[in-house]
């Protein structure tokens, strides 16, 4: 017995000191150039591919049918998902070609996933992959009809892609403008922080996220006396600050993110009172 | 790399060795800016490592100020632009609510080598 658990002792400080070692040495080439192994690649793809089917398992679809729905979705297609997944007949843009997985063309998706799965992943996004998630970017509408149209694409010769593009209204997405109802929800407003990249410049309090200093740490907003050390730090305010800044202080480096009134509500809750 | 070399350098790492350092402020002395932190009564506003009682929210924190990438969210940090912001601020934005002080340039200079060398202290 106390063989053992000395074997199982020394086996785990060398596991330690094992996985130490290869942080610090620098050894893992994380060059986008270097592909992963094949075992490893599988191993990422299934994970992600089941991670999705389990938690897309619940969602009915709407009637994807509409042709309206579709060219909908492709005037959004257009301005967000071309540059990386390319069309029938249509290249992605050259940033998309040096990623690593590289993103996949999805005229063939609707042949391997319901509905549902695209359209969770579309929401979602998938970690350390590149796929962002649309979910506080595109309303769920619109969402839908991303997907519709990428459930039709297997259908879709080239020519006839070419001719959709030339006859589409280019609408930009719909954005939610109203208020929202009922008090603020902080945990929605702390997946917000995320999803509209705040941690790419401030460190915030229950987030985990880049050791960054590009704006001040938000680990303690409530206490402040002032936001940007030019507004009396009110709800209202914070609000308002965090939809519109240089409105307030045109001087100010930080910019307009395009944050909705309900996500700037449910923020500033997350923000006074964090994890 | 071979294998001893690179467990040295985790070594090296992990003993906390860090290239990351604050810029120089020429001619600032960082001792007689602490005095001059003191004097000009910065706690009353700001908190401030290793100044006796200034733990004050009105201003933001100072701890690990080099780091931050600007000075009140519109001036780059850099040395001369500190010292700039420190003597006049309200010049450089007239919405901040930071007050001129009337720091001349060379307790401007002490200041900002003070400031420069505070540690984090993560808040």
């Amino acid at each position: 017995m106390k063989k053992i658990a000395a074997t199982l002792a020394a086996l785990l400080v060398l596991g330690i000191g094992g996985a130490v070692a290869f942080v610090y040495s620098g050894v893992y080439n994380v060059a986008a150039t270097e592909q992963h192994t094949a075992l490893f690649f599988w191993l990422l793809d299934k994970t992600a591919a089941r991670s999705i089917a389990v938690r897309a398992d619940d969602i009915t679809p709407p009637d994807l049918g509409d042709p309206a729905l579709a060219r909908r979705g492709l005037s959004l297609y257009q301005d967000h998902c071309l540059h990386c997944h390319g069309a029938p007949g249509v290249a992605p843009d050259r940033l998309a070609m040096g990623m690593t997985p590289v993103p996949p063309s999805l005229l063939s998706a609707a042949r391997e996933w319901p509905a549902r799965n695209v359209f969770w992943t579309i929401r979602h996004g998938i970690k350390m992959s590149g796929m962002p998630a649309w979910k506080f970017q595109l309303e769920d509408g619109d969402i839908w009809a991303v997907t519709a149209f990428v459930m039709s694409l297997p259908h879709l010769a080239p020519r006839t892609y070419e001719k959709m593009v030339a006859e589409v209204d280019r609408t930009p997405p719909t954005r939610a403008t109203a208020p929202a109802n009922g008090p603020p929800d902080r945990q929605r407003g702390k997946q917000a922080l995320s999803q509209y990249g705040c941690t790419g410049c401030h460190q915030i309090a229950g987030i985990v996220g880049p050791d960054i200093r590009v704006g001040p740490p938000l680990r303690n907003v409530a206490a402040q006396k002032y936001i940007a050390g030019v507004l009396p730090n009110t709800r209202p305010n914070l609000i308002r600050w965090i939809q519109a800044p240089q409105q307030i202080a045109p001087l100010s480096a930080m910019p307009d993110m395009g944050v909705t009134p309900r996500d700037a509500a449910d923020m500033a809750a997350y923000l006074t009172a964090p994890d | 790399m071979s294998l001893t070399r690179s467990l040295l350098a985790a070594a090296l790492l992990l003993a906390g060795c860090d290239t990351h350092t604050p810029p120089p402020v020429p001619g600032g002395d960082a001792e007689r800016g602490r005095l001059l932190v003191i004097g000009y009564g910065c706690g009353t506003c700001h908190r401030i490592p290793d100044i006796p009682g200034a733990d004050a929210r009105v201003g933001p924190p100072l701890g690990g100020f080099w780091r931050q990438a600007y000075i009140a969210g519109v001036l780059p940090n850099q040395p001369a632009e500190l010292v700039r912001w420190l003597m006049d601020p309200p010049a450089v934005d007239p919405q901040t609510a930071m007050p001129d002080l009337g720091v001349p340039e060379g307790d401007a200079r002490d200041m900002a080598s003070f400031l420069y060398a505070l540690h984090d202290e993560g808040q």
